[in-house]
């Protein structure tokens, strides 16, 4: 069994459908990522199978429980790290961890949360007196205090400086790698490309492609992009034959577009190596997954 | 262990966690603990050897300590408590909460327990000022009386004060809307100064409000006119009345808190 499924879901409020006919599996141990602009609905998909809304529509089952139900069996597997959350200010991160950690069935060490999202400096800091971004990692390891089968993140980097980031995300694969199922959304690429085994792209409600990062929207499929520059004294005729290749050039960099990338670099490289030009800023590339997202949401930003 | 120990344990613990967060935010200790203090001392030291004629030559502080009793659980019971319920709200408290396995009943059963050790504290500090200090009388077999009348309008008063957490959308400025609403009520309600003189129709509208009782009932216990156990079974009645009455309002507030939208 999936360990989560929605089926149909349609979420309105009053005359605005959010989420418009939602369906995906996440697997046993998967890390999925929803992606999406601002207004796409991918909170509101999270916070459907978090318990928090309740469908207009369609079916959720996540591990087994009906979400919107509130098991206390099921809130005793999840982990939720919520957009932004509160928590007394008053009350120092130790013991915030500590308070808790006593309401779940299984809980982590105090200790070893603290030390897993660097707070040691912190622990008898009142909430209050945290940073933003030192407030967010206490919000992580209040997610994972009680050892969650499942664990939902809602953009969980947003605001943190590049350091932070990369060790949060550190952190994220480290319970990956302890076969913890993640629901992570989020509008960084570059973090859906890090962390997520699967990713499904929501656009006014709905998902418009689902896939592992590097083969999203059929980015695997798509041409490869040779660039370089070539020598002033040469044109675009003077290349070697490129066959099925599209060839243009922008100010003075040549881009050859072609589904033989293997071919179409070898002919040119050994073109080059002949008649000893340097090709100059050459590079060979894929599509990158924010091309591939910048083309499926193009209709949601305009 | 059975469940059930287990989750009074739980609420063991709320109760522990919510008093380190309230006695360490120092504006809500002082509105508590020694804000009604300080009327007491004040109003008790300038009125020192004054007696009140309308209530048949009593000691003004055998009527001014139960009223700053009633004024303390007011303050402590309804204005805390809907502040409290209202910032658990805004500041997200409550939707991480409700995704936790704690049962909602339980974090309740702690900020309502919390709540009551505050209200004892507080009570206990103006007991020690207003008898000892101040010389005000209250004769054992009355205690009865007095805890009575102090139990049911401290359960009256929290029950209103969550279902009234609704009424603060910004608690920042919630303070302030709540003084708002109570301090007509505490005007007419025989905490600064007797109504016995007031108009026929303001007398009926404190007697329709649940402060009056509360601060009659008090009284009571302090007047040598009253005798027996201090009981007044009518301001008794009027507080169970406003416990059922809070009892309703409260569950309603707290199911539209706890479920999913």
């Amino acid at each position: 069994m999936p360990a989560i499924e929605l089926r149909d879901v349609h979420k309105r409020y009053g005359a605005v459908e959010a989420v418009r006919g939602v369906s995906f599996d996440v697997a046993d141990g998967e890390v999925f990522c929803l992606l999406g602009p601002n207004g796409a609905g991918k909170t509101t998909v999270t916070e459907i199978a978090e318990g928090h809304r309740l469908p207009t529509s369609g079916s959720v089952s996540v591990l087994g429980h009906d979400p919107g139900r509130g098991a206390r069996e099921l809130r005793d597997r999840i982990g939720v790290v919520l957009q932004s959350s509160g928590f007394p200010e008053e009350l120092t991160v130790g013991e915030l961890l500590e308070m808790h950690a006593r309401w779940y069935s299984r809980s982590l060490s105090p200790a070893e949360l603290i030390d897993l999202v660097e707070l040691d400096a912190k622990r008898d800091t009142r909430a209050g007196e945290l940073s933003g971004g030192q407030r967010r990692r206490l919000d992580l390891a209040l997610g994972l205090v009680g050892d969650p089968d499942l664990l939902f993140l809602d953009e969980p980097t947003t605001g943190f400086d590049p350091h932070a980031r990369r060790s949060a995300w550190s952190t994220i694969r480290g319970l990956c790698s302890r076969g913890k199922t993640v629901v992570l959304t989020t509008h960084f690429m570059d973090e859906a490309q890090q962390l997520a085994d699967r990713v499904a792209v929501m656009v006014e409600g709905r998902i418009v492609a689902c896939g592992p990062p590097a083969a999203l929207g059929g980015r695997d499929e798509l041409p490869t992009e040779i660039r370089f520059v070539l020598p002033d004294a040469l044109s675009l005729a003077s290349l070697p034959p490129l066959p099925g290749a599209a060839v243009s050039q922008e100010r003075g960099e040549v881009l050859v577009t072609t589904t033989s990338g293997v071919a179409a670099t070898h002919a040119l490289t050994g073109w080059a190596l002949e008649r000893g030009i340097a090709l100059r800023r050459l590079s060979v590339s894929q599509p990158t997954l924010e091309d591939v997202y910048l083309a499926l949401t193009a209709g949601a930003a305009s | 262990m059975t469940a059930l120990a287990h989750d009074l344990r739980l609420v063991g613990w709320q109760v522990r966690y919510q008093q380190l967060s309230f006695w360490r935010n120092r504006r809500a200790a002082f509105f508590a603990l020694v804000f009604p203090a300080l009327f007491l001392v004040i109003f008790g030291g300038l009125n020192s050897g004054t007696t009140l004629d309308v209530r048949g030559h009593l000691a003004f502080i055998d009527f001014y300590t139960p009223g700053i009793m009633a004024y303390a659980v007011l303050l402590i019971c309804f204005n805390s408590t809907a502040l409290i319920f209202a910032t658990l709200r805004s500041d997200g408290t409550l939707k991480r909460v409700r995704t936790t396995p704690l049962p909602w009943p339980a974090y309740v059963a702690g900020a309502v327990g919390s709540t009551a050790i505050v209200l004892v504290a507080s009570i206990v500090v103006l007991f020690a000022l207003g008898v000892p200090v101040f010389g005000a009388h209250v004769p054992g077999e009355k205690m009865i009386g007095l805890l009575a009348t102090l139990a049911l309008g401290a359960v009256a008063f929290t029950t209103l004060g969550i279902a009234a957490a609704r009424l603060v959308k910004n608690p920042a400025g919630g303070a302030g809307i709540i003084s708002v609403i109570t301090l007509p009520m505490v005007f007419v309600s025989n905490i600064w100064f007797p109504m016995d003189n007031s108009p026929e129709w303001v007398q009926d509208i404190s007697k329709a409000l649940p402060l009056r009782p509360l601060a009659d009932g008090l009284q009571a216990a302090f007047d040598p006119r009253f005798g027996g156990t201090g009981i007044v079974w009518g301001d008794l009645l009027a507080l169970a009345i406003w416990c059922i009455a809070g009892a309703v309002l409260m569950r309603g507030q707290l199911r539209s808190m706890a479920k999913a939208a």
